[in-house]
């Protein structure tokens, strides 16, 4: 414990030179924490990444000597005004991510304070678990490969700290590296494949605070257009059987029942549950032909994506009524879970108890005057089922237009889309369609979610983004229950035959503020190939690498010989573990020897010495063999002819000319010769026989 | 005390462990390995962020855990190799001034693998960054601090690496058997002539005027047969040697015993400067010392036996089997701790 207490108790940092810690060193050191913030840039506060620049910058320059590190003031000041900083922005918020942007706070200032080889461990050792952090936040594959990289950066970093002037260190670096670690390789995997999944210790912090691109639980007019500008994933489904067709393919997200001014939210907010622990098992096993299987990218919110009729498979989901699903933990990272589509089972055909038809009428009493009025017409002349026909029928024959670019319409909007501009996108026409219909005395309400899905390379999985975001209608029809009716569909077929693209070839709107999307360049075929191809790979790491869970484990355990459970997983571990130091053990134990065979001469002499020292000569540095055998001659007259002999071969071994196999001879004989010396030594040792007596006289 | 037994059993299981030798080879039998307090450190991060990876059914931190894990237990055998196969041998074990540190140079040699960052040490004094690439050798030199003039053998040297990543340390000692010479501290001495005179001449010694003046002093040992006063032995049985004051002694001579009262170590200091002060001027002469006398001469080889007898006088060369240091600053330290206590 000392020696960790010596450690902590940093002597005289202050006074230690700058140039402690080698240039090479610092160069990886840097480089590493370069490496791991990338993934993390999008989500720290820009002063943090600017102020961790400027230190580690100052540091940088403090190596080549341009200018000095500051004082112990200076320092104790930048850090408070950094904390007070940091304070200001999370405001008390205890999270993962408020925590991950401490780290590098840390970090940051740990530059400033980088003076001997003790600062160096301890930024290696804060470095090291940021790249766990980032792990947390980001687990896509070429991530994982930058962050695995920046750990090579760092294990460079320290090699170099320790070998300073070692030449060409940092290419025997690499070499050293990678060979240590191609051969623990096989132990990694086997560990990784076999080490037991244990359920979370305890509940966790949420990961939240963080602006993600997506939908969200309100919906004014001109909210999803905005997320028609992000081609990011947002889910990827793989059907048991095969995918319905495109125009069938809606994810149900939300339900928003409650307009409140402009803006459609939930009437009820979601109940809140204490965060469980993290549980991402998704299921397991093959999927049956209506199931189907949804990896989502993390949202932080609670609720899961579904077709019309499914069922909760997978127990990391469950039903929340309404047809909808929900997590029992914010989705703060990658999530799977396990959806089947059962039509018979969600009844539609149940009374809608008073209350709710309330709740699904409900309207901000005057405004959209003329809606009300167009309403209360169509009320009038048609049954509730002709009254939704009729006004799909309007949308559809009159000149309405779906668009990514619609006219503000600050007052009385549905009127103004209705009558006046005609020009929206599907969050404006599912509102006012809603509007209508609640005017006109059906109960009714918005779905958002998302729409279509194209598919992945091989055609393995469907792969949802955030452009394919969309909002639709759901009217209460006396006998048939709840029925999807989706103003954009008679609007814009294409959008929902299609998907965003074709609907905006014409206006050519698709993706226009977003030019590092891959998707935008659709013309481009292999650009569209390679991203397809990448997108698979990053899905199969997602699937079989980062998914691997408890449950996974178990079934892929299940499948091998003999019941391997938890227990077993464990003894498999701790034997691997024993397994694999016994091998290296043994490895360096048969180098160690081979070592030695090789020179069978000079262990011959090792032992001659052994068998001088038993026999009470002490061998004595610089001796020649001859004069050791003098002496083990006096000492013991039994060996003494012997012992010359040995020492002459020896010598003549040493002095004459070498021959091509007179080495292994010598050995051999050498070899002989002290077998022989051992022989008469414990002979000399036994009492000298006595005269012989008759046993009787 | 119970540390004091402690450090005595684990001093002579060591002694046997590594036999004394001005030569070792470093094998798995001597070869010492450890994590470092960083290694420690790691131990325990490496426990954290498993801990995070089940919290958060984190795969990818399961897979950092382990890589990072394995490469720690790859970095022992690396370590432990880096040591292992070396051969470290005392070349020569230097000579120097008292106080000031001694010179010992040795020589690494690789075996099979090559050694990488090895560290030499003793006590204070560190000799970092040694590198030597497989089947080659490099000799080094290693000052190592004497406290006091005479043998200066320090009972271990401590080889040691840390590559690659100084989470680990492989350490081992090498027991030197020979040693090396701290000469006395030279210390401008008075200029004194001395009392040996030349050709031995009984004669002289009657005509020397003055003789009221001799100190008379009990004999010990060290004193020259010639300066005893037998006249009075054969009539009292004591033998008494005078001091003449007004002795003129030939300036050939540097005399041990020119300094009367003078502390002994004082004395050696004395005459180490005289020495170095002859060697300078070019001059002849010789050395006496009680029980040893260097017969006059000139060149820096016979300085070199001077200072050398000067070191070493009225010291007993540190024997095989002794697991005491000699000499350094440790050992005198050592010995003053164990008085206060």
């Amino acid at each position: 414990m000392s020696r960790l207490a010596d450690f902590f108790s940093g002597r005289s940092t202050s006074d230690t030179p700058v140039n402690t810690i080698p240039r090479g060193a610092l160069v990886w050191l840097i480089g590493s924490f370069v490496l791991l913030l990338l993934p993390q840039l999008n989500r720290l506060p820009w002063w943090l990444v600017a102020a961790c620049a400027v230190l580690a910058g100052w540091r940088w320059l403090a190596q080549s000597g341009r200018i000095r590190l500051p004082g112990r003031w200076l320092r104790t000041g930048i850090m408070l005004v950094l904390i007070a900083v940091y304070i200001g922005t999370v405001q008390g918020r205890f999270t993962v991510d408020t925590a991950a942007s401490f780290f590098v706070l840390a970090v940051g200032l740990k530059w400033l304070e980088t003076r001997s080889a003790r600062d160096f461990y301890v930024l290696f050792f804060i470095l090291v678990y940021l790249s766990a952090v980032n792990f947390l936040f980001q687990q896509d594959i070429l991530w994982a490969i930058l962050t695995f990289a920046a750990i090579g950066c760092l294990l460079i970093g320290l090699q170099i700290l320790n070998a300073p002037d070692l030449p060409d260190s940092m290419k025997s670096g690499w070499k050293r590296l990678g060979l240590l670690l191609v051969k623990t390789l096989p132990v990694v995997v086997l560990l990784f494949v076999f080490f037991p999944r244990m359920a979370p210790l305890w509940s966790v912090p949420l990961v939240s605070g963080e602006a993600r691109s997506g939908i969200s639980d309100t919906m004014r007019p001109g909210d999803i257009s905005n997320l028609a500008q992000s081609s990011e994933r947002a889910f990827r489904v793989t059907f048991g059987g095969a995918p319905p067709a495109y125009r069938d393919r809606y994810w149900r997200g939300l339900i928003l029942d409650y307009l409140d001014g402009e803006t459609w939210r939930q009437r009820d907010a979601e109940s809140y549950q204490r965060p469980g622990r993290v549980a991402l098992d998704g299921g397991v096993g093959a999927l049956a032909s209506n199931q189907y299987d949804v990896l989502m990218e993390p949202t932080d919110q609670r609720w899961a994506f579904s077709l019309e009729n499914s069922m909760a498979v997978s127990d990391n989901v469950f039903d929340a009524g309404e047809d909808l699903f929900r997590f029992r933990r914010p989705a703060d990272s990658a999530v799977r879970y396990r959806l089947a589509v059962e039509p018979g089972q969600v009844q539609n055909n149940q009374e809608l108890s008073p209350a709710m038809r309330q709740r699904y009428l409900q309207l901000p009493s005057d405004s959209n005057p003329r809606a009300r009025e167009l309403a209360d017409e169509l009320a009038a002349a048609y049954a509730p089922d002709q009254v939704v026909n009729e006004l799909m029928t309007r949308f559809r024959e009159q000149e309405y237009f779906y668009t990514l670019r619609p006219p503000a319409m600050p007052r009385d909007g549905i009127d103004a889309l209705l009558f006046e501009e005609r020009r929206g996108f599907c969050a404006h026409y599912a509102g006012a369609a809603t509007f209508v219909f609640r005017a006109a005395g059906i109960p009714s309400r918005v779905v958002i979610g998302y729409q279509g899905g194209d598919a992945g390379a091989g055609d393995e999985y469907l792969i949802v983004r955030q452009y394919d975001a969309h909002a639709w209608v759901e009217v209460w029809l006396e006998g048939r229950g709840w029925v999807r009716v989706d103003p954009t569909a008679a609007i814009a077929p294409s959008r929902i035959e299609f998907g965003l693209r074709e609907a905006m070839a014409e206006e050519g709107s698709f993706l226009e503020n977003n030019f590092t999307s891959p998707q935008r360049y659709g013309d481009l075929a292999m650009l569209q190939w390679a991203s397809l191809q990448l997108d698979r790979i990053n899905y199969h790491w997602q699937r079989w690498v980062v998914g691997y869970q408890g449950q996974s484990q178990m079934n892929l355990m299940s499948r091998l010989p003999g019941g391997i459970g938890m227990r077993e997983l464990g003894y498999i571990t701790a034997g691997l573990v024993g397994f694999a130091l016994l091998v290296a053990g043994l490895v360096s134990a048969l180098s160690m020897r081979r070592g030695a065979r090789q020179d069978g001469f000079r262990r011959v002499v090792s032992g001659w010495h052994r068998l001088c020292e038993q026999a009470g000569v002490p061998v004595r540095s610089g001796e020649t063999p001859g004069a050791l055998a003098e002496r083990l001659a006096q000492a013991r007259p039994a060996v003494s002819e012997t012992a010359r002999i040995f020492a002459r071969t020896v010598n003549s071994h040493y002095y004459n000319a070498p021959s091509v196999n007179n080495e292994g001879e010598d050995a051999r004989r050498l070899r002989r010769l002290l077998k022989t010396m051992k022989r008469q030594l414990k002979r000399g040792d036994e009492p000298e026989p006595g005269p012989r007596t008759p046993l009787h006289d | 005390m119970i540390k004091q037994t402690f450090k005595r059993r684990w001093n002579s299981w060591i002694g046997r462990r590594i036999p004394r030798a001005d030569t070792q080879v470093f094998s798995q039998k001597n070869i010492f390995i450890l994590p470092t307090g960083a290694g420690v450190v790691f131990g325990i991060l490496l426990l954290i962020m498993l801990i995070t990876g089940i919290n958060y059914q984190n795969s990818l931190i399961y897979l950092l855990t382990f890589a990072l894990g394995a490469l720690f237990v790859g970095a022992m055998h690396q370590t432990h190799r880096n040591l292992s196969g070396l051969t470290l041998a005392l070349v020569q074990a230097g000579e120097g001034e008292a106080g000031d540190d001694v010179p010992f140079r040795f020589r690494v040699s690789a075996g099979k693998d090559s050694g990488l960052a090895i560290l030499l040490a003793v006590e204070d004094s560190k000799l970092e960054g040694v590198h030597v690439p497989s089947e080659q050798s490099r000799e080094v030199v290693l000052p190592i601090p004497s406290a006091h003039r005479g043998y200066l053998r320090p009972d271990r040297i401590r080889i040691e690496t840390r590559f690659p990543f100084g989470l680990l340390k492989a350490w081992s000692w090498l027991r030197p058997t020979s040693a090396g010479v701290a000469y006395p501290r030279p210390i401008p001495a008075p200029e004194v002539l001395s009392q040996v005179e030349d050709g031995s001449d009984a004669k002289k010694e009657a005509k020397v005027a003055g003789q009221e003046n001799a100190d008379l002093r009990p004999w010990r040992e060290g004193d020259m047969s010639q300066r005893v006063m037998w006249k009075r032995f054969a009539r009292s049985g004591q033998m008494v040697v005078a001091d003449w004051e007004g002795e003129q002694g030939s300036p050939h001579w540097l005399d041990f015993n020119a300094f009367p009262g003078v502390d002994t170590e004082l004395r050696l200091s004395y005459l180490a400067w005289l020495v170095a002060d002859r060697l300078q001027q070019g001059a002849r002469f010789g050395l006496n010392l009680p029980g040893e006398a260097i017969e006059p001469d000139t060149g820096p080889v016979h300085g070199e036996r001077c200072l050398k007898a000067l070191a070493v006088w009225g010291e007993q060369p540190p024997r095989e089997q002794d697991a005491l240091a000699f000499g350094t600053r440790k050992a005198v330290d050592g010995a003053a701790a164990d008085r206060v206590a």
